[in-house]
């Protein structure tokens, strides 16, 4: 699927941008302190910012400077080097992609032709509007029956998806998002949530989201900038640093006192370290398995034969076998309980090593065996400690 | 008979006593000059003058001012007096000014009496049409580069449409209503026959004025209804459909 129209009437006519954000500062007349002060952030081209803060941060407002729909009192802000002042608002907004947490869609025109209200505004003929169309409608997974629908016609989380679909319409390479999911449930919300990572992935825009909610934030964005009162940027940093290395109590208390059990949904089972634990090959001696026991101080040993995990096996089965003239493949094997992917949490992992015998997990890498987790990796892993 | 009941040159002479079928389906009564279609004709011109420069003053105020905003507390205000606009006290104020100015009596105090009538609803159905909008879709409309005047053209005054179309209906339907009152005015139209039935004490042109009047302000109801089939896109019809089902 091609997903890039160079637009010859944008200027941001770039598939990506990067935007920076240079001593901006915003003052409302009437009010003595700024909304936002000084403000300096970089926003690397095909990553989601989250633009994170409590109420009168300036989040909102910082969005909202990038296209223009309020003018900063100083400082610029640039997409891609182009001073977005130096372009004409209108031109500007075409190419830049805009949900908020209202939708805001045209109650009075068919879902249909909200999708296509900016390729309509850029004069685009009716045949490539109507194609463009159809393909958003399947990027956001909209059913296409829906198409000649009114917005009043569809559930909360249908209208929030048409709302991206219109955003991404012209395929701006910069998508702002305010609040976008903060008017549905919470299961809809993840829903979508999931659904924006999935389309990211496809998409690859620049995506500014702002956002009240820690757990939003920690779970879409590639960067965090945390926002203080008065647009004060406390911190900016990926979700697990900013977990991990909190940068003052501000941070520490705005994301909150769990953040070390926030981590476990952040950090996949891939990012630990690779560690086999008490395993050994089926070919290996008693004398081996005896030494990986003592070594690891557990009761019991996994057994693998070409890369494959066959099962676990008890320490106190290894005497009577070797007494009986046996090898390791004549132990009676239990096949694991707890298998997980490179790709789950470690908070999935943890909750399997609870309720698995053995207080390990195998990791199950496409079929073959790619080391274990424990408990005690996990917390070496959150530490940072490899030792 | 008193003096005062026989009919003075320029007022509708019929028999006292002709039946109402007998005077109302006579075809000299229609045709004549100064007849029914002369009366409706000048009623229907001066109508037809009045509300299109009330749309045409009170639409681009309302829809400015609720477009950025303004004007809430003075819409507010306006609602509370437009109940009480006195519109006959109005025009019989104007009467002697007119004529002071060497105007006589027709057209301009009755015109700016109905005016002031017709510019209210007008006025406020527009407001609110547009303030009604909601925040999110001009916000939107506005970030996915839409520029002012289409936000106002193609966002509020299309989402609103049918709100401003049934103020200009309620206008014009008052307009109709109140405009026989230029026959006590020293003008004519429709009223006459009120007007020349009371002096005559004529109960059927009383009754056939009467009958004119609320004929035509029906028939401009049915036309504002018909019109809203013909100019208003299906989705904005459709939409005007749902706020009726909620309101009502």
């Amino acid at each position: 699927m091609q997903h890039s129209f160079p637009d010859p009437e944008s200027q941001i006519n770039a598939s990506r941008a990067a935007i920076r954000l240079s001593g901006v500062t915003k003052e409302f007349r009437g009010s003595a302190e700024a909304a936002v002060a000084d403000l300096s952030l970089d926003i690397e081209e095909g990553s989601i910012v989250a633009l994170l803060g409590p109420s009168g941060c300036g989040k909102t407002t910082t969005l909202r400077m990038i296209n223009r729909l309020i003018e900063p009192t100083s400082g610029t802000i640039e997409i891609n080097g182009t001073n977005v002042a130096d372009i004409p608002a209108q031109e500007l907004r075409r190419g830049i992609g805009y949900v908020i947490q209202q939708v805001g869609l045209f109650p009075h025109r068919s879902i249909a032709s909200n999708i296509g209200t900016v390729p309509k505004m850029l004069g685009w003929n009716k045949k490539r509007i109507a194609e463009r169309v159809e393909e958003l409608t399947s990027l956001v997974g909209l059913d296409h029956d829906l198409l000649s629908r009114y917005p009043d016609e569809l559930s909360g989380g249908q209208q929030q998806r048409v709302g991206v679909a219109r955003a991404l319409a012209a395929d701006p390479p910069v998508l702002l998002m305010d609040e976008p999911f903060g008017a549905v449930d919470p299961i809809v919300r993840a829903r979508l949530q999931d659904q924006l990572l999935e389309l990211q992935s496809e998409v690859r825009k620049t995506i500014v989201l702002v956002t009240h909610d820690v757990d939003e934030a920690l779970r879409v964005a590639d960067q965090i900038a945390l926002l203080n009162v008065g647009g004060v940027l406390e911190q900016l940093a990926a979700p697990d640093d900013l977990m991990r290395t909190p940068a003052n109590d501000f941070v520490r208390t705005f994301v909150g006192e769990d953040r070390w059990l926030r981590r476990l949904h952040l950090n996949l089972v891939s990012s630990l370290p690779h560690h086999t634990g008490p395993i050994l090959p089926i070919a290996a001696t008693f004398g081996e398995a005896r030494e990986v026991l003592a070594a690891e101080g557990v009761s019991w040993l996994g057994i693998t034969e070409d890369d494959v995990f066959l099962g676990w096996v008890q320490a106190s089965a290894l005497d009577a076998v070797e007494a009986a003239g046996g090898s390791l493949a004549d132990l009676e094997r239990q096949l694991p309980a707890a298998q997980v992917e490179p790709t789950s949490t470690l908070r999935s992992a943890m909750e399997l090593i609870m309720v698995s015998n053995t207080s390990a997990a195998v990791i199950n890498e496409g079929g073959k065996f790619g080391g274990v987790v424990t408990l005690e990796g996990i917390r070496r892993g959150l530490a940072g400690d490899t030792s | 008979m008193p003096d005062s009941a026989r009919p003075l040159p320029g007022q509708v002479a019929v028999p006292r006593d002709i039946g109402f079928v007998d005077w109302f389906f006579d075809v000299g009564t229609w045709t004549d000059k100064g007849g029914i279609l002369d009366s409706l004709w000048e009623t229907v011109l001066l109508c037809s003058i009045v509300t299109i420069v009330a749309v045409i003053v009170s639409v681009p105020i309302a829809a400015a001012l609720a477009h950025f905003g303004k004007a809430e507390v003075s819409t507010t205000w306006l609602v509370s007096i437009s109940r009480a606009v006195p519109t006959f006290a109005i025009a019989a104020l104007l009467v002697p000014w007119s004529l002071r100015r060497g105007w006589g009596f027709e057209p301009w105090p009755i015109f700016i009496a109905l005016l002031l009538l017709a510019l209210v609803p007008i006025y406020l159905n527009t407001y609110t049409a547009i303030s009604q909008v909601p925040d999110g879709t001009v916000d939107a409309a506005r970030a996915l580069g839409h520029s002012e005047t289409s936000i106002l053209t193609k966002v509020e005054f299309a989402l609103g449409a049918s709100v401003v179309l049934s103020g200009i209906r309620v206008a014009a339907i008052q307009v109709v209503a109140t405009e026989p009152i230029r026959a006590f005015l020293g003008g004519d139209g429709l009223g006459r026959y009120v007007r020349d039935g009371f002096g005559q004490n004529n109960d059927t042109l009383v009754i056939g004025g009467m009958i004119l009047i609320g004929g035509l302000a029906a028939l401009t109801g049915l036309i504002f209804v018909l019109l809203e089939r013909i100019v208003l896109p299906p989705g904005v019809r459709r939409l005007a459909r749902q706020q009726g089902d909620r309101t009502r």
